[in-house]
């Protein structure tokens, strides 16, 4: 015996139910395609439904009077037994098709009936979310630029860099050039992260670097005098390095320095919270919004600024001509760890410049370091040195005098310690500072002077900077 | 290469003469366009060289010279109907949209709909109501149609003709206001596919995008913008439907700024329809949103102050110091 | 009520009438083939319907009482004639040799078409009342642009001749002197809208008011049709212009199967008009005068009943169609943006039919 429901279709009056008004055929009734089964009653007329299927009537599902729901069952054939169906001329069976097929066919399931057509489809019916293929990437999605994975990205002339409106907001608000960063996004997109790394940078040096070392950061790599230099593992027992170029200019200047320039020190540990406020909130400001700003500029200033009131600082021993030379100019020399070595290029009159004239002097002088085009003039008639050894992890150094200037100062990290305001021990950025001076003509008390002045200067710059 | 000066109405002129010589399917259809040769002058000549039967003076029903059309194309002809202003397409609007733009699709590909309706269009003549429309977002949005629009005399006398062999149906919206501008014509070699955009002026700072009338203004505006010291590359999309978004895109990357000047209001506009693309391609590259100069959403005014209602230099240069003042 | 002015060759009760015009140019084999047409077109009728009512069409627009409108028309026209239908013309298309199934395909909502119009000559359905009339004379102006000995034929209802199109296509038609014949079968009602109320004379004086011909024919009279109409398509064909002919029918059924009649009208109306029956009158001629056997109607009806098995295996075998295709022909050139549907689609795995 095989079964076929007929479900109560829509009709096409915009019904979802309707009332039997009467039964044309009985169970047991054999009954021929398109024989009238029975007339229902929609909202807005009588209609008479034709047999769907030849065959034997086994179940009505509902009695005079009844109103039953669009697409519930309403009469159950017997189609099996064709052998049984009367030899009436449209009595051929219905065709044989599975009751799937005549739902997927019938369209009726999942809709509600309306006047024209099939009716508005349930879309409470439809279930499954329909997920993208993976790899298949909208049509209009934004297309990215082929990127080759061990280069950085280089941004040709004809496309801007890319980035999302809100994070150039943020690296403009934070005086990141958007177009000098490196993306990590997916195909090179510049993200919020590596806007907040080029902001959040060492002290000096504010700018993600584009090639490998830091300029003034820790060697964290294998490079000795000016070389890369092969591991323990894999190098030579004995390896010997000709004492050429860069090297060959240190080791002649330290052995210079070493053997003529007697050399003591002085230091001292200085409260440089303020300094590190003050950098912070003049980042903030619109029309610095692309000076690179640190704590170094701050520094600079305050190493010039003594010698404005010191100016024996700013000396040099003429032993040829037996004079002690007094300068009221300011060269300031600025320690560099270059991949090719340790040069100290220095900025030319630099007590004259204000502060944004010495942020821009020293991003200059950093960006010609890192990218090998600091000239020989560049490094001649230094006056005073500022060595910055804090990226390298440390608290001081006593450093070589470069020759014929009269101090240099080294700067160690600037860290949270604990210190003592107003009887309350509480945390600052503090940071120890280490002037190594010429003894010929500087004594201790200068020295001392000097280095007090800076740090005074580095405790409380805003006051310094409008007293100077 | 020959090339030679002529307005965009006789440019207009050309373009149908040489597609009439080149095929004899080719058939003109609407009101006064044989002996009077056209309210424009369009068609001027080519009844008496071509004869009545294909330079044909229809009675005065808009909707039937389209529908006629239709039954014309079904025979294997191709007819250039001229509906004589904008403000009147729309009686034949149900024959465009219900009919031509679906006959293709209903017919399973049988029917293939090629034809032209000529919709001189946009403002600028100083006219009565209805003769200063900018119908062509209707026509953009119904799929089966291709709109497209020349701003210059060199892009009439080869778009006609490339819209004529086209075997979809193209509304032709052309700028009446530029009619009778003067401008060099390449009688030997198109510039550009009948669905391509071009760039009309390179620029660095901001993609200003526009077609029909808007061209000239939004060239306008750009060299007056050089001289205040901002780039604008000045983008003619001639074709509205479909948009060469490549092209588009292109520029915006490049300047990360997106301005669509168009005369019709900016609701459901063409403009619309460019940036929200745009958004979605360049989103990367944008350094403000894209900005429409449109006209607004009012009925088209009295044309004593149409200027004020159709896009000038001024609403254009202030819509870039916008996009250009945003942070980015 | 029946006008004096109506061509009628044939009584309701199947014998033949003398009219002044027109006399009956068919002989019994001939009528015999326009009676099984219409035997197979009531059957095909009554089988939609059926299907309908058992949720296998959205909808099923019945043509029940118009089968001489229809097969009269459609046997009159020569093979290269190009017919313009509505959608309840569905004798015409069989006259024009469209099948049975492709007929179905619109009301089975898999298709807006359902057939090539070019291979049948036969134009897809026009659901926008009138619009198809102006086809017809653009494609009669074509007809006469290549010289051919061609007729382009409109039909539409009563309803239909209302519309601006259909009005602009007798000026047209009118102006151009084109080869196109215009059929209106006026069935009576426009839904529940009566035909009087669409026209305030009988609608064939309209074609005098636009300076052509105008007939009424008895549009049960299968045999006043032919002749009525092969007058009128012979006379386009030559030069003689445009003929509007209103067939005076009625609609047994209702406008479509969403409609309730009995809402608008009286039974004892559509009893008058079932008196009237087209089929029923060709019978009691082919009886009479060419002795025609019960074995003979009965193979008819047989073969009737066949189609209409036939139909409803096709009908049940339509299966939903693969989504892809709604973007197949949208456009005769590429497109941009249909190959991004395209794409979008498969991408989201809705191609394939699966949902």
């Amino acid at each position: 015996m095989s079964e076929e429901i007929f479900l109560l279709p829509d009709v096409g009056e915009g019904l979802t139910e309707a009332e039997i008004v009467t039964w044309k055929v009985q169970v047991g009734d054999v009954v021929t395609l398109n024989q009238p089964l029975v007339d229902i009653e929609t909202a807005k007329a009588t209609v008479e439904l034709p047999s769907p299927y030849a065959g034997t009537v086994v179940a009505l599902h509902g009695n005079v009077g009844d109103v039953l729901e669009v697409h519930k069952p309403l009469i159950t054939f017997d189609v099996g037994g064709a052998g049984g169906a009367p030899a009436e001329a449209t009595s051929a069976p219905a065709p044989a098709k599975e009751a799937s097929d005549k739902q997927e066919g019938s369209v009726g399931e999942g809709r509600e009936a309306v006047l024209i057509g099939y009716g508005v489809a349930n879309e409470d019916a439809v279930v499954t979310r329909k997920h993208r293929r993976q790899g298949a990437t909208p049509a209009a999605a934004p297309v990215a630029p082929p990127v080759v994975a061990s280069e950085p990205v280089v941004t040709s002339p004809s496309v801007a860099p890319r980035s999302t409106p809100p994070v150039r907001l943020y690296a403009k608000q934070n005086g990141v050039d958007i177009s000098s960063l490196t993306g990590t996004g997916r195909d090179g997109l510049i993200t919020r992260v590596d806007v907040e790394q080029a902001v959040g940078g060492a002290p000096t040096a504010p700018r993600a670097p584009r090639v490998s070392a830091p300029i003034t950061g820790p060697n964290t790599t294998s490079r000795f005098v000016g070389r890369e230099l092969e591991s323990w593992a894999s190098g030579p027992k004995e390896e010997r390095i000709p004492v050429k170029g860069v090297l060959r200019s240190m080791a002649e200047a330290m052995v210079q320095s070493a053997f003529t320039q007697p050399r003591a020190a002085v230091w001292v540990r200085v409260d440089a919270t303020r300094t590190m406020e003050l950098v912070a909130s003049l980042k903030q400001q619109p029309n610095l919004g692309d000076l690179r700003l640190s704590p170094l500029t701050i520094i600079a200033l305050a190493v010039c600024d003594a010698a404005r009131h010191f100016p024996g600082i700013n000396s040099s021993f003429d032993a040829a001509a037996n004079e002690v030379i007094v300068r009221r100019n300011v060269n300031l020399g600025i320690a560099a760890n270059t991949p090719r070595g340790l040069i100290v290029p220095n900025i030319k009159g630099a007590d004259q410049l204000d502060l944004v004239g010495m942020a821009s002097a020293l991003q200059v002088l950093v960006d010609k370091a890192r990218e090998g085009t600091t000239t020989p003039n560049d490094m001649i008639g230094t006056t005073l040195s500022i060595t910055n050894v804090g990226p390298f992890g440390v608290d001081a150094a006593i450093p070589i005098l470069p020759p014929g200037t009269g101090a240099i100062l080294a700067v160690g990290q600037i860290a949270k310690a604990p210190w003592v305001v107003d009887d309350q021990v509480v945390v600052r950025q503090v940071v120890e500072l280490a002037m190594a001076f010429d003894h010929r003509q500087v004594d201790g008390a200068m020295a001392s002077a000097v280095l007090s002045h800076i740090g005074r200067f580095l405790h409380d710059p805003a006051a310094a900077i409008i007293a100077g | 290469m020959a090339t030679t000066t002529m307005t965009m109405a006789k440019a207009l002129n050309e373009g149908l003469r040489r597609a009439m010589d080149k095929n004899p399917k080719v058939l003109l259809m609407g009101e006064d366009i044989g002996r009077l040769g056209g309210v424009f002058r369009i068609t001027d000549g080519l009844q008496k060289d071509f004869g009545e039967d294909r330079v044909v003076d229809s009675p005065l029903a808009e909707s039937a010279i389209v529908g006629t059309a239709v039954g014309l194309a079904i025979r294997g002809y191709r007819t250039v109907c001229e509906i004589q202003f904008d403000g009147f397409v729309y009686p034949a609007f149900d024959q465009i949209v219900s009919q031509v733009a679906k006959l293709h699709k209903r017919s399973d590909g049988a029917y293939v709909m090629a034809m032209v309706i000529r919709i001189p269009f946009q403002g600028g003549i100083g006219a009565i109501e209805h003769h200063s429309e900018s119908p062509e977002p209707y026509f953009a949005q119904t799929a089966g149609l291709r709109v497209v629009s020349p701003s210059t005399p060199n892009d009439a006398y080869w778009m006609i003709q490339q819209s004529i062999e086209h075997d979809d149906p193209v509304i032709f919206c052309e700028p009446k206001s530029r009619y009778w501008e003067k401008g060099e014509v390449d009688l030997e070699t198109p510039p550009a596919g009948l669905f391509d955009a071009l760039v009309r002026r390179e620029g660095t700072d901001v993609t200003l995008v526009g077609y029909g009338a808007s061209m000239k203004t939004a060239l306008r505006a750009a060299e007056t913008a050089a001289v205040e010291g901002t780039s604008i590359e000045v983008i003619d999309a001639r074709s509205i439907a479909p948009l060469d978004i490549e092209v588009m895109a292109k520029s915006l990357e490049k300047t990360g700024r997106v301005v669509v000047v168009q005369e019709s209001p900016h609701t459901a506009s063409i403009g619309s329809e460019i940036i929200s693309e745009l958004t979605q391609r360049c989103f990367y590259s944008l350094k403000a949103p894209g900005l429409r100069v449109s006209g607004y959403h009012v009925p088209y005014p009295p044309t004593r102050i149409e200027e004020d209602y159709r896009p000038t230099v001024d609403r254009i240069l202030d819509a870039v110091d916008r996009v250009m003042g945003f942070e980015s | 009520m029946i006008d004096e002015e109506l061509v009628q060759l044939l009584t309701p009760e199947g014998e033949r009438v003398e009219n002044s015009e027109y006399e009956s140019t068919l002989n019994g084999d001939e009528i015999f083939g326009f009676y099984r047409d219409m035997v197979i077109m009531r059957r095909l009728d009554n089988e939609s319907t059926s299907l309908q009512r058992q949720g296998q069409l959205a909808l099923w627009a019945p043509m029940q009482g118009q089968e001489a409108a229809q097969i009269g028309a459609g046997r009159a026209l020569a093979p290269m004639d190009f017919t313009f239908p509505t959608y309840r013309e569905h004798g015409i298309a069989w006259c024009r040799g469209v099948p049975p199934e492709n007929m179905l395909r619109l009301f089975r909502a898999v298709s807006n078409g359902g057939w090539d119009p070019q291979k049948y000559r036969h134009s897809v359905p026009t659901v926008v009342l009138g619009s198809q009339t102006l086809h017809a004379v653009g494609y009669a102006m074509g007809i006469q642009r290549d010289g051919a000995e061609e007729a382009a034929m409109a039909f539409f209802g009563d309803g239909a001749s209302s519309q601006g199109d259909v009005l602009e296509a007798f000026v047209w038609a009118a102006s151009f002197n084109a080869p196109v014949v215009f059929f209106c079968q006026n069935n009576q009602w426009g839904i529940s809208t009566p035909s009087t109320v669409q026209s305030k004379i009988p609608l064939y004086h309209r074609a005098h008011g636009f300076g052509f011909p105008g007939v009424r024919v008895d549009g049960n009279d299968v045999l006043a049709v032919y002749e009525v109409s092969k007058r009128a398509l012979d006379s386009a064909r030559v030069g003689g212009g445009p003929t509007l002919i209103e067939a005076y029918t009625y609609r047994i059924g209702a406008h479509t199967t969403s409609d309730d009649p009995t809402r608008y009208r009286i039974d004892a109306e559509v009893e008058v008009w079932k008196h009237r029956d087209p089929v029923e009158r060709v019978k009691a001629l082919l009886v009479r005068e060419y002795k025609v056997k019960n074995a003979d109607f009965d193979a008819v009806a047989a073969e009737a009943d066949t189609m209409a098995l036939k139909l409803r295996e096709d009908v049940l075998a339509m299966s939903r169609p693969d989504p892809i295709t709604m973007f197949d022909d949208a456009y005769a050139a590429p497109h941009p943006l249909i190959e991004e549907g395209r794409r979008e689609m498969i991408d989201l795995g809705i191609s394939g039919g699966q949902l």
